[in-house]
């Protein structure tokens, strides 16, 4: 065998590591989905049965009496979770790009761009610790009783203001985790951008934040895209820390932005040891589909990312 | 030559894989049985006290203690992950039939509290019933100066403010009892929940979920005006805590704490009824001084073990833990709030340890 | 100026002088509100990292790193022994395919290979990582009967470090001049012997640096290894199956939860453990990628 063919077959390990997850995780929850039908997505009920009674027989399948699927509630979790994470990540990603691209002297701007861009480096869990110990009391005590009183005009900020484990508390803790990436990437693509456009808008008598604000920002548009949806992906997967800090609600919808909630993936991890009790063996696989919808979901969202990217990449290519 | 720098780099990452790699070998000289304990989040702090002392005694068995759930325990302990699992519950009829080579083998008998921390309130012992607790938790029962509270209540001054109220998430046996207690005593909560280690929890806003009787202490702890179940081996927590303990409605009427004098009267009608399998809830029992809520702690044991070795640790360890100067000595049991297993139990658990081959 | 970015037209140039004025706000706003961004940011790193470090000098002691646990207290030696395995056993693993992945996407990028492999790679990285532990556990702890132990969890980390050593091998390949390459073709030699004694070699710094961001995410990572490695109170007796391994990262989420302060110091001591080795390695990769110090410099030199 040639060399080239021998390091391709070793390579392809990587791709084929993907799609042994994604086909095993579909042929493994078949029956559920079968079982579960369309309305496992539209459902809000998760509901392992009746375990201590005998198992019944349901179209051919046996399963506990009473056993139904549906994960609504997780899917509306891990949405909006994310969706308040990625709204408040954006304008403060780019601000603090802006500020260290251009504010930050360039001999410093290495270390201390390292300095903020090391949130995403430590570890999920470290995070829930934080949020549990520190985060949660503050909140909960202090900022959301407030909140709710003063801010009560806003739609969804009104009503009990709970304990400091929910949707909000997973929504900002989720934002520190990606804002890194987009500034990160986005001060990148600030510094690099081609040094005439900023010296033609200088020359026309703009001044740097407009400059900023109207020429480059424009510029790295693509960049600031890609990167914010590679943060939503990051975002929608992530567990220990949304395990942790979100309360874990099972069957119910959020009512304000207070309320606990359950994400996807923190959902099979807190999960997984109920669904074994599970004689007729249809919640692990019910479990296993949650991991395929999540799995599938992250795939297309991170799909889209480095497709966008990719594009942009030749683009730019030219361009230069 | 610039290229000295990487193959320090190198020498450094041979170096830690070699040194991983060395450390077992060098602390696995002398034959040792691990036994993995998961499970019952309940039973972990008694575990957690007889395996140091246990050590002292038989240092070639190492014993790894786990907190999961009862759920975890029994799953484990059927898939052979773990040698002990660790449940407040006993396998459901389903289960052993699947799996008939597991074992329920009680190791003490526990109870369980219902905790609360109303901020002023805790001193006070409120008198709380099955199907008020079951109001609570379906979510039609919404604040604390709700008329069923205070009729079973009269001259407690309680606030109008929301319950939290705090469920596993877990697989859990406390879940399993507390389930118990509410359908043995709510005919509507039987017909729509019912009972198991895992329930379908009806949707309350606001309720919380929590991981573990650790997370029950700490999110009472955390959350005024919340309420939860908790096994009496953290009792010790919450009355450092300084939260509130709940009477409960017994079968008989009457409004108890949990203590090693009611658990003993609930004990004394239940024990005899208890069958060669020993899978028994000894929820809501008759007699007038009977705490409603106790039960079998058990160790969840496939009889049939891999090797001969561990199938002689566990009957030591087993035989070891259920007699009266060993695991069930007082001064176990008292530290953990639990009631060590009357004579005929022991019998029964010692002949169910026998066939661990 | 045909790639001259368009807006520059609709700038506010040359404005009346009433309109200077709110020009200047707008700056100031605009340069307040990207510092209070910066702020906060920086504020909420030093915030994590003193919670980390001011519990978790309290909680470290010399026991704590002599010691396996025992119940909810003891030391953490077991978890930092099983974490050392698990990370490096797992790098060990992804390195030689995610490796010849880097090999490949960066010297034999002209088939329709190249970009498959690199869009799979690119996108596993965004595969959660309780995912990849339900697959591991699901296939190899379940359906192999391997039960919790070393295998699966370092397995486990294989799959997710395998994207990032990919993505580095492939930046620092990359890295390497042209010119040599095409010295040692025109001198007749193979494909194997230009990438084996001069790409990789020439490589190995940013390679590694690659391989060190990875062990730092191997060594972060909790998720995947609750349902493939377990846990033991135990130093790791050399049997690849069948057997628990602890972690570091198991310890803060198992034990920051139970009410005893014993269990709460090795929860402290054991993130404090994580996240020192985590940024000692970033820092470390980072000196190492740094255009003034690093070893891109020393190449083009």
């Amino acid at each position: 065998m040639k060399f080239r063919h021998l390091i391709a077959v070793l390579a392809s390990v990587v791709a084929l590591a993907l799609l042994a997850i994604v086909v095993f995780l579909a042929v493994y929850s078949w029956p559920a989905i079968r079982m579960n039908g369309a309305g496992f997505l539209r459902r809000n009920t998760w509901n392992l049965g009746n375990l201590y009674s005998d198992p019944i027989l349901r179209h051919g399948r046996e399963v506990m009496p009473g056993a139904s699927y549906g994960i609504l509630f997780l899917i509306a979790g891990t949405l909006l979770s994310t969706l308040i994470a990625v709204i408040l990540a954006i304008p403060v990603g780019v601000g603090a790009a802006i500020f260290l691209a251009e504010a930050v002297p360039a001999g410093m701007r290495s270390w201390i761009s390292f300095f903020v861009e090391m949130l995403a480096a430590i570890p999920s869990v470290v995070f829930g610790l934080w949020g549990y110990v520190v985060v949660i009391p503050f909140l909960g005590h202090h900022l959301y009783p407030w909140m709710a009183h003063h801010l009560k005009f806003i739609p969804f900020f009104a009503g009990h203001s709970g304990s400091g484990y929910g949707l909000l508390t997973a929504g900002l803790v989720l934002c520190l985790m990606i804002v890194p990436l987009i500034t990160a990437t986005l001060r990148d693509a600030l510094v690099t951008q081609l040094a005439t456009q900023r010296d033609a808008s200088l020359a026309l008598g703009a001044s740097r934040f407009e400059t900023l604000w109207s020429v480059l920002l424009p510029g790295a548009r693509r960049v600031l895209i890609g990167s914010s949806i590679l943060a939503t992906g990051r975002a929608l997967g992530e567990t220990m820390a949304v395990l942790m800090i979100s309360g874990n609600a099972l069957n119910y919808l959020p009512r304000n932005i207070y309320s606990p909630i359950s994400t996807m993936a923190s959902f099979i991890v807190s999960q997984l040891d109920s669904a074994l009790q599970d004689p007729t063996g249809i919640a692990v696989r019910s479990l296993a589909e949650v991991a395929l919808v999540l799995c599938v979901i992250s795939v297309v969202v991170n799909g889209a990312a480095r497709l966008l990217i990719y594009y942009h990449g030749r683009w730019s290519a030219r361009m230069a | 030559m610039h290229w000295n720098h990487p193959s320090r780099f190198t020498r450094i990452l041979t170096g830690l894989l070699a040194l991983a790699l060395a450390l077992p070998v060098l602390f696995a000289a002398d034959p040792v049985v691990n036994i993995l304990e998961t499970g019952s989040s309940l039973l972990y702090p008694l575990f957690n006290l007889w395996v140091p002392v246990y050590r002292r005694q038989h240092s070639n068995v190492r014993i790894t203690t786990q907190s999961t759930g009862s759920g975890t325990g029994i799953s484990q302990s059927i898939a052979g992950l773990a040698q002990i699992g660790a449940s407040d519950a006993y396998l459901s009829n389903a289960m052993e039939k699947m799996h008939s080579n597991m074992l329920n083998i009680p190791l003490a008998i526990s109870m369980q509290m219902v905790n609360y921390n109303l901020p002023g309130l805790n001193y006070r012992h409120l008198k709380l019933s099955g199907p008020v607790l079951a109001g609570i938790y379906t979510g039609s029962i919404r604040y604390w100066n709700d008329a069923r509270i205070r009729s079973l209540n009269p001259g407690v001054k309680l606030p109008h403010h929301v319950i939290i109220p705090v469920h596993r998430t877990d697989g859990s046996g406390d879940t399993f009892i507390f389930t118990q207690y509410l359908s043995f005593s709510t005919p509507s909560w039987a017909n729509q929940t019912s009972y198991g280690t895992s329930v379908s929890w009806p949707a309350v806003s606001g309720g919380l979920g929590a991981e573990g009787n650790p997370g029950m202490v700490t999110a009472i702890k955390d959350n005024p005006y919340a309420i939860a179940y908790i096994g009496t081996s953290f009792e010790n927590a919450i009355r450092r805590d300084r939260m509130g303990i709940a009477l409960l409605k017994n079968r008989a009427g009457n409004f108890l704490l949990p203590s090693a004098r009611t658990a003993d009267a609930a004990a004394a009608v239940m024990v005899p009824k208890t069958p060669r399998d020993e899978r028994i809830s000894l929820i809501f029992a008759p007699g007038r001084m009977s705490y409603p809520i106790i039960n079998y702690e058990y160790a969840i044991v496939n009889r049939q073990q891999g090797s001969a070795q561990t199938a002689a640790a566990l009957r030591q360890l087993f035989g070891w833990a259920i007699s009266r100067s060993g695991g069930n000595a007082p001064s176990f049991m008292r530290r953990v709030h639990f009631v060590p297993l009357p004579a005929p139990v022991v019998k029964l658990s010692q002949a169910q340890i026998a066939e661990i081959q | 100026m045909a790639s001259l970015n368009p807006a520059l037209s609709t700038l506010p140039l040359a404005a009346p002088r009433r309109r200077a004025w709110r020009r200047r706000i707008f700056d100031a706003c605009g340069w307040g509100l990207c510092g209070l961004a910066f702020l906060c940011l920086g504020a909420a790193t030093v915030w994590i990292l003193a919670t980390v470090v001011l519990h978790g000098l309290g909680a470290l002691n010399w026991k704590m790193i002599t010691q396996g646990t025992v119940g909810t207290g003891g030391g953490l030696m077991n978890a930092i022994e099983g974490t050392l395995i698990l990370a490096l056993g797992g790098i060990a693993l992804a390195l030689p395919p995610g490796l010849a992945a880097g090999i490949y996407l960066a010297e034999f990028d002209t088939g329709w290979l190249a970009p498959v492999i690199r869009f799979f790679s690119d996108v596993l990285v965004g595969v959660p990582s309780i995912v990849i532990g339900y697959f591991g556990y699901v296939t190899l702890v379940e359906d192999l009967g391997w039960g919790f132990s070393a295998a699966a969890g370092g397995i486990a980390l294989a799959i997710i470090a395998l994207p990032y050593i990919t993505r580095g091998s492939e930046m620092a390949i990359r890295q390497v001049p042209r010119e040599m390459r095409d010295a040692a073709y025109a001198l007749g030699a193979s494909d194997s012997r230009v990438v084996m004694s001069i790409t990789v070699p020439l490589a190995l710094p940013g390679v590694l640096t690659g391989v060190l961001l990875a062990l730092a995410i191997a060594v972060g990572e909790t998720a995947p290894l609750l349902y493939t490695a377990g846990w033991s109170n135990f130093l790791w007796n050399g049997h690849l199956i069948q057997e628990p391994v602890g972690y570091l990262t198991y310890a803060i989420w198992a034990f920051i939860t139970e009410p005893f302060a014993s269990a709460h110091a090795l929860a402290y001591a054991a993130a404090l453990l994580v996240t020192g080795f985590v940024l000692v390695i970033s820092i470390f990769a980072r000196l190492a990628l740094d255009e003034n110090t690093g070893w891109r410099r020393r190449m083009r030199g």
